[in-house]
């Protein structure tokens, strides 16, 4: 039997408003990613190759999952269009179906299994129906039954729950912490029971730690703590000393300031979520709740330097014609900043043409806090619905790369071209596009 | 890059092949079946090893153009380096993609993109 995987963005749009440094199939239940418990799923029943399929981005799912070497299977990776039915994907991977026996898998649900029990008679089951639904999809069986298996053996219980809101992630969570490894396959290590630890955990000798707990990777847990009971501390979390969290999710790249109490919480970031009702507080004080930031890898280091230079080249080469028409401009009042600078007029329209309505903006390019290209601030605001804008794709510059392009002809079409080369630029690169973005705005205007 | 052009019923099958970047992009506009507004098309990629932001810009900009004439456009048997270009783009939600080019065709035979 082969799995197919279909996610439409629509039904975890709840998760970027509430995590949104988090991409949702990777989103931590107990630690372990969304994702896994469906692919656990999938094997359980027999599939040996599986398909995840979505009308958003996978290619930070691709990154963890890989091959699915890891888990003795062939996972592959397609996409599918907003409006497919369970008809239409299949269509859509005639080719990996083959025409055999496939489980559709659709939905943002969390499917509650056991891990002990077998699955595998899904592949011998004659039906058309859902085998299982609920608001948010379906699993379903298509394609001919597999023989071999005995039909009228009893098959193992499962469930699906929608996982739609922050409510139903708390529960959803909290429910697999309880039920713990003995249903689930979840990552660490533990002793005992109800008790997993991840890599790299330094626990302090005075700190308590009260089951069932779940510690991901890197955590910091300092003196006179109390973890527990029921507590999930995701991956780089550092609690600091005299805290206490029970009944509370710590989700990853979280500090928890010195003796805070969090009691029936989610904490994200500076965020501190309320599980019941789902709203949300914003912690101004870094001291008492922050989100761990990882430093500036080399490459962003590089790019910013070689950017800063070019910048600064720019500013020299803009400094007369600045020092000519700013004043005559800012008389008539045609001068404000892009993108509104009137462009009537000879000095309006030569100042337009050779950018000088960007020159005040080098200076934050040497300063590093803009690019000298990248994504444009249009653009940006037009996609952004979709996951990857809130990612590190959307830089904001001084110039966009839809500016150094043909073909853009909207503000779809601009943040198209910028997510691509966002991606595969490189700061020299870069500069050859800045070069294009700066004839294109002398020859064709803005 | 190599145009290939074949028939099916209504429905034409343009198999690319090849590079698809800003100097190979406008040629993609010569090919008849694509420069036909009205004709319904099942694009091919398999044979596609690499795609820029001008390649992609030339398929959008097909898809536009025979959408306003109701005409559709599907995409098929794109190589995962291929599909990664549409997923970082986002450019997924605006084409219907296959993994096998009859399913396509069979696709366009019966669905009026508009």
């Amino acid at each position: 039997m082969k799995t197919l995987i279909a996610i439409k963005e629509q039904y975890h749009t709840w998760v970027h408003e509430a995590f949104p440094a988090m991409h949702p199939l990777l989103l931590p239940l107990c630690n372990k990613p969304f994702i896994e418990y469906l692919i656990d799923f999938a094997i359980l029943a027999g599939s040996r190759e599986v398909r995840l399929l979505s009308d958003g981005q996978l290619t930070e799912v691709e990154e963890h999952c890989g091959t699915g070497s890891r888990w003795g299977i062939e996972l592959s990776y397609a996409n599918l269009h907003p409006a497919d039915d369970q008809q239409q994907l299949l269509d859509k991977n005639r080719k990996f179906c083959g025409g055999g026996r496939t489980m559709i898998l659709t939905g943002y649900n969390f499917i509650s299994y056991n891990k002990q029990k077998s699955y595998l008679d899904l592949a011998t089951i004659a039906t058309d129906t859902p085998i299982a639904s609920c608001p948010g999809g379906t699993i379903t069986l298509k394609g001919p039954p597999e023989s071999g298996a005995s039909e009228k053996s009893p098959l193992a219980p499962f469930s699906i729950t929608p996982l739609d809101s922050v409510q139903s992630y708390f529960r959803i969570s909290m429910e697999t912490l309880q039920t713990g490894s003995s249903r689930y396959v979840l990552p660490g290590y533990g002793s005992e029971p109800d008790c997993s630890i991840g890599k790299n955990v330094i626990i302090s000798k005075t700190a308590q730690i009260r089951k069932p707990v779940s510690i991901g990777d890197n955590v910091q847990i300092l003196p006179k703590t109390i973890i527990g009971p029921s507590a999930i501390i995701g991956s780089n979390v550092v609690i600091d000393n005299g805290c206490s969290v029970s009944g509370s999710i710590i989700i990853d790249n979280t500090y928890i300031g010195e003796n805070l109490e969090i009691d029936m919480r989610i904490a994200a970031g500076n965020t501190l979520i309320d599980p019941t009702s789902g709203v949300s507080l914003t912690m101004e004080d870094p001291h008492l709740l922050v989100g761990i930031k990882t430093w500036a890898t080399t490459a962003i280091l590089k790019r910013k330097t070689i950017h800063a230079l070019a910048a600064t080249i720019l500013l020299v080469l803009q400094f007369i014609p600045f020092i000519l028409l700013f004043p005559l401009l800012k008389l008539q009042g045609k001068w404000k900043d892009d993108p509104y600078m009137q462009e009537t007029g000879l000095a309006g329209a030569l100042a337009v043409a050779i950018s000088l309505d960007r020159f005040p903006l080098l200076l934050k390019v040497i300063t590093g806090k803009l690019d000298i290209i990248g994504s444009s601030s249009r653009s940006t605001c037009a996609g952004k619905h979709s996951y990857p804008d809130s990612g590190p794709l959307s830089r904001l510059a001084v110039f966009s790369y839809a500016e150094a392009e043909d073909w853009p002809v909207n503000g779809s079409d601009a943040a198209i071209v910028e997510r691509f080369h966002a991606v595969h630029s490189t700061p020299i690169k870069d500069i050859g596009m800045t070069i294009k973005a700066l004839i294109n705005r002398l020859t064709k205007g803005r | 890059m190599t145009i290939t052009e074949t028939s099916d019923g209504s429905i034409t099958i343009v198999a690319l092949c090849g590079t698809i970047d800003s100097s190979t992009a406008p040629e993609l506009h010569k090919s008849p079946a694509i420069a036909d507004t009205l004709r319904s098309v099942v694009i091919d990629l398999e044979k596609v090893d690499f795609l820029d932001s001008s390649g992609l810009g030339a398929l959008v900009g097909t898809l536009r153009l025979k959408q306003e004439a109701k005409a559709a456009v599907l995409l098929s048997c794109m190589n995962p380096r291929v599909r990664k270009v549409f997923d970082i783009t986002g450019t997924v939600k605006l084409f219907h993609i296959f993994d096998d080019t009859s399913a396509a065709v069979e696709y366009a035979a019966t669905h009026n993109e508009g």
